[in-house]
């Protein structure tokens, strides 16, 4: 009788005592929540107060209370920083829109065997470590690369590609690509082609159909994409290490050096919380403008 | 229209060639019989990789520490998330739909920040760098895919037939173990698989929890690369890629369709 009585409560919980219901989900529910607390509350709640805390050159931080760390931000070089690391993110996040549309339409038109080979060549190298596919590009861009001796045969000279912008903007898009096609994918698969048929039948250029089709009707996977780029790009650290050295620094690479190479905690920290911040904050702003521009084409329709 | 068709097919074509020139120039490299990263090689051998397998830091990172810790943190993420899933799925509790969110909330922030807030922690809590910690940090990235696999699988289940198996005398968990279970073990499987392949992969929180001893095959690329580089950095890339490739494999076949994150 319990059993079935159970059977039924978990099924819908019409007219069933609430109690013995919710101790079974809680218990089930409950190592993950506990795990989550103390491996990833508490240790978030330690990196901001040590955000605040006071730089030592002895122990890791002396417990008294400064807003000295956030001041260092009105610092030119944090200013450079910060608008660097946003402009790289941004740039990527554009730069996987344009190249992630067509190839997440394509997968999301294709059957059988082009459909699964496509999926598989999208996603074995989303899964190989991103040291692996930087060092990828740090080979073909490399002084005597690939593409130095395509560039030398067509006369345009060698070119010092690595340690540039233009060569961790590559590497990124190149590692966050799949992370713009996936939703983008499950967004365009929901959209029925009849659809698109009659768009076409109605006249509409191939352009027309993306735009007055397509593009509205996806624009809930292309939002998750361009947050997943934009918040994975924006923190980055190994890619422009690699690819960037010296001359392209981002937020990442400041935190782990304060953090490992000059041990200076609390600006580690408090890196991190701006960070954060700043990332959610331009996240906001974009997505305001976004909503605006919406609002505005439905309004001139 | 066909010209259209043409342009696109292109496009689709040459889309594709970024994404995997990296990969096809490690690989190229890799079997290269001069001592420089030339591609195309000039001239094909197997030196690096004897040079490779003769290197025990490469062997420890790749075998006893970054297989090791993949099995753990599949293992333990599995259990955590396939439970919390199935609490989800399956039960209405107070505070269910906060913990919906909550459970995801590892996929959102930044790696940097899990790795230097694990970092301080560990120290704080006097824990000094072992498989341990690595398991401890590679089960919180690891885990909300679990809990997003398991659940889907749950989700498209129909109650009817274990409901059935109750009312034919089964108790409950033993109608879940054996009916609902069979029935979502792809699900389960494809969780164990992403769950090894996250932590096989990782580099942003790993370079942050690793210690001298414990090198995970990435963080060990990390440091080739930056100090000593010849080709056998691409052999031990090649490696990875060539694992990934087979599991990846292996789970589409499995599946005859389309996986996803």
């Amino acid at each position: 009788m319990t059993a079935i009585s159970h059977t039924a409560a978990s099924l819908d919980d019409a007219g069933e005592p609430r109690a013995r219901i919710a101790s079974w989900g809680t218990l089930l529910a409950a190592p993950y929540a506990l795990y989550l607390v103390l491996v990833l509350l508490v240790p978030l709640g330690i990196v901001t107060v040590y955000s605040f805390f006071t730089y030592s050159t002895t122990g890791v931080a002396l417990p008294v209370l400064t807003l000295r760390n956030y001041a260092q931000l009105a610092d030119p070089y944090f200013l450079r920083l910060i608008g660097r690391t946003a402009g790289i993110a941004l740039k990527t996040t554009a730069i996987c829109v344009v190249l992630g549309y067509p190839l997440a339409y394509a997968l999301a038109r294709a059957k059988g065997a082009l459909a699964s080979l496509g999926f598989f060549l999208l996603l074995t190298p989303l899964m190989v470590s991103p040291v692996v596919r930087a060092l990828g590009w740090y080979v073909l861009l490399d002084r005597n690369g690939l593409v130095n001796t395509v560039l030398v045969a067509c006369g345009a000279g060698r070119q010092q590609l690595l340690f540039s912008e233009p060569a961790v903007l590559v590497g990124l898009s190149h590692l966050l690509l799949p992370f713009m096609v996936l939703p983008l994918v499950a967004s365009i698969e929901r959209i029925p082609p009849s659809l698109e048929e009659a768009a076409r039948n109605l006249g509409a250029s191939p352009l027309g159909v993306f735009r007055k089709v397509i593009l509205p009707l996806s624009l809930p996977g292309l939002i998750s994409g361009a947050v997943l780029v934009y918040v994975e790009s924006a923190s980055a650290y190994v890619l422009p290490a690699l690819l960037g050295g010296r001359f392209v620094r981002m937020i990442g690479n400041e935190v782990y050096d304060a953090l490992l190479v000059s041990y200076n905690v609390p600006q580690a920290a408090m890196l991190t919380v701006a960070l954060v911040v700043v990332t959610i904050g331009i996240l906001g702003a974009s997505m305001a403008l976004a909503r605006r521009a919406i609002a505005v084409g439905r309004a001139s329709r | 229209m066909s010209r259209g068709r043409a342009v696109f097919g292109s496009a689709i074509v040459l889309i594709y060639g970024f994404i995997l020139l990296p990969l096809v120039v490690i690989v190229g490299v890799s079997f290269n019989a001069g001592s420089l990263f030339d591609f195309p090689p000039k001239g094909l051998s197997l030196r690096w990789y004897d040079a490779l397998f003769a290197q025990s830091s490469f062997l420890h990172a790749f075998l006893d520490v970054s297989v090791t810790v993949g099995v753990a943190t599949a293992l333990a993420a599995t259990l955590l998330g396939g439970l919390a899933a199935i609490a989800l799925v399956r039960f209405r509790f107070p505070g269910r739909g906060f913990l919906e969110a909550f459970f995801l909330t590892p996929l959102v922030v930044p790696h940097i920040l899990l790795g230097a807030a694990l970092y301080l922690y560990f120290a704080r809590l006097g824990l000094s760098a072992s498989l341990t910690t690595l398991v401890i940090s590679h089960v919180l990235i690891a885990t909300p895919y679990v809990v997003r696999n398991v659940a889907a699988g749950l989700v498209g289940l129909d109650p009817a037939i274990e409901e059935a198996a109750v009312n034919l005398g089964a108790s409950r968990l033993r109608a879940f173990l054996r009916v609902a279970l069979p029935q979502i073990r792809y699900s389960v499987v494809s969780s164990l698989v992403f769950a090894f392949i996250v932590s096989f992969s990782d580099i942003n929180v790993a370079l942050f929890v690793s210690g001298p001893d414990t090198t995970t095959l990435p963080v060990y690329l990390f440091s080739q690369v930056q100090w000593q580089s010849d080709p056998s950095i691409a052999a031990a890339s090649t490696v990875q890629i060539v694992l990934v490739a087979l599991v990846v494999a292996g789970l589409q076949k499995t599946f005859r369709a389309r996986i996803g994150m």
